[in-house]
């Protein structure tokens, strides 16, 4: 049913390709000006043009200090994926052999942790542990968990019951069935989720950064807020949409395709 | 669900041990509390106490109220800023390249805190600032759903509608908004977590008022009897307003 979907999609984008191209770029171009001109009328602290925001771009690109804040960040999120998909893999896959824990897990700890509030989380880690990368980490972390614990949990309620059984009727050897039949099962599921945790990760990082972060992108701008250097948050912004958008785009996007065209039942 | 409940015994000890996984839970809190002190970790007891010392006090009800009324208006603009979009990008086909390839990774990939702290830049702090970002936050999540209900409309049905009648707005209203029923659903189910657990952002930076402000107080004033109870008060109205709110509606449409 998707297949078809997305042949129709090519069909018909094949006619207006050239003017609906044109239309992107026009955009494009009315958005910058629009932004020149209004950058004109205000002051450049309310909002800095085009212009010295792509000079402050360069800058950024080329300066090994701001180009480390934004290495911090990119450590703080993978290192909080990392954990925070293990733990909410672990809370999903409990309640899978130990069934009589499921009402536990997915009625109590999991909306709980699911309703609790990601400020809440970075303000309680600097109370707890200062502000220290200790802390990012652990604000991030605890705010996707619930994530990777609802997707995988999602991703072990549709396994194939069939496969299971022949599984079953091949090994009796429980360790040898996770990892040669239920991981492989679950692959497009995992995809997904370190997916969506990547896309929230980067909602969440900066937050935490900016207010119990000693490094990494959110500091930065919080640096540059009290400087009222406005230009510095634009150029910030700028290359955060370009790089999650790029990874998105360019590295998730054919992944993920690949992985659930091999696996996908 | 490989896990079948047949017996009643296994559906008690299920019950049971969710109920005592709870109460272990409170436990360890307590006896980690009592070695630690006050303004790291308080005890259980103590921000129970203060939870409801503040759940009658109008002050604390006046912000939570505050809160609650700004998400429901912001959850609102973004299901019709984001529907909007996503319906445009579906009409006028020369706009839908504009909105699927500039204004949607664009407006998804924006840090929340970027808007927060443009807002705080831009507008002076208050109800205006906080919905401007709360909405900002939420548009992309609305955007993608409803745009995925959109695509997923099956032609048949609106062909079917189109031999039954030319009115455009008799489509729109027969057939078309009610297939999007259950992507608009889990939109808003999806824009309502994220307010109340992202967007609060919003008023740490931008407002002197709501539940926001209370915990950047109480982590100021290192009172974290305070910021916990503030925190639970949270979860509590969340899922209060899940059970009044998201449940009913889905209840009311999604269901046929």
């Amino acid at each position: 049913m998707t297949e078809t979907g997305i042949a129709l999609a090519h069909a018909e984008r094949g006619r207006g390709l050239a003017a609906r191209r044109l239309a992107t770029h026009l955009f494009t171009l009315l958005f910058l000006a629009a932004w020149q001109i209004a950058s004109l009328v205000a002051p450049s602290y309310l909002l800095p043009g085009p212009v010295p925001t792509a000079q402050r771009l360069w800058v950024f690109l080329t300066s090994a200090r701001d180009l480390g804040h934004l290495g911090a960040s990119l450590y703080h999120v993978a290192l909080a994926i990392a954990i925070s998909f293990a733990i909410g893999s672990l809370f999903a896959i409990i309640p899978y052999y130990l069934p009589v824990l499921r009402l536990a897990i997915e009625r109590r700890i999991g909306p709980f942790l699911n309703s609790f509030s990601a400020i809440g989380w970075t303000l309680l880690a600097i109370m707890w542990f200062g502000v220290t990368p200790l802390t990012v980490i652990f604000a991030i972390s605890a705010v996707l968990v619930p994530f990777a614990l609802v997707n995988m949990s999602a991703g072990l309620a549709n396994l194939d019951r069939e496969t299971m059984e022949m599984a079953g009727s091949f090994t009796r050897h429980r360790w040898r069935m996770f990892a040669l039949v239920i991981v492989p099962s679950l692959y497009p599921f995992i995809f997904a989720t370190l997916r969506i945790m990547f896309g929230v990760s980067w909602k969440v990082t900066l937050t935490a950064e900016l207010f119990g972060g000693n490094s990494g992108l959110g500091y930065m701008i919080n640096l540059a807020r009290q400087e009222f250097d406005t230009t510095t948050i634009f150029a910030a912004i700028i290359l955060i949409i370009a790089f999650v958008h790029c990874m998105d785009r360019y590295v998730l996007d054919p992944l993920q395709a690949n992985v659930s065209r091999h696996y996908a039942s | 669900m490989p896990a079948e409940r047949t017996t009643s015994s296994s559906v008690l000890a299920e019950r049971v041990i969710a109920e005592s996984v709870i109460l272990l839970a409170l436990l360890g809190w307590w006896a980690l509390a009592r070695q630690l002190p006050e303004f790291i970790l308080p005890g259980p007891g103590s921000v129970f106490r203060r939870l409801v010392d503040m759940l009658i006090t109008p002050e604390f009800l006046w912000h939570l109220f505050t809160s609650a009324w700004r998400v429901l208006v912001s959850i609102t603009a973004a299901v019709l800023i984001g529907g909007g979009l996503a319906f445009l990008a579906h009409g006028v086909p020369w706009l839908e390249t504009v909105v699927e390839d500039r204004i949607k990774p664009v407006l998804n990939s924006f840090p929340s805190i970027g808007w927060a702290i443009l807002a705080a830049i831009w507008f002076n702090p208050g109800d205006f600032s906080v919905i401007f970002v709360e909405v900002a936050i939420l548009i992309p999540f609305c955007l993608i759903n409803i745009s995925e209900g959109l695509r997923n409309i099956d032609r048949e049905l609106m062909e079917m509608g189109r031999s039954f009648t030319r009115h455009r707005v008799r489509i729109l209203w027969r057939i078309t908004l009610p297939l999007l029923v259950p992507y608009a659903l889990s939109a808003i189910r999806i824009a309502y977590g994220i307010a109340w657990k992202i967007a609060l952002v919003a008023e740490l930076l931008g407002a002197p008022s709501g539940v926001g402000y209370v915990m950047l107080r109480a982590q100021t004033a290192a009172d974290s009897t305070t910021f916990l109870a503030t925190c639970f008060a949270i979860v509590l109205v969340f899922a209060v307003g899940e059970r009044l709110m998201i449940v009913p509606l889905e209840r009311r449409f999604a269901r046929r």
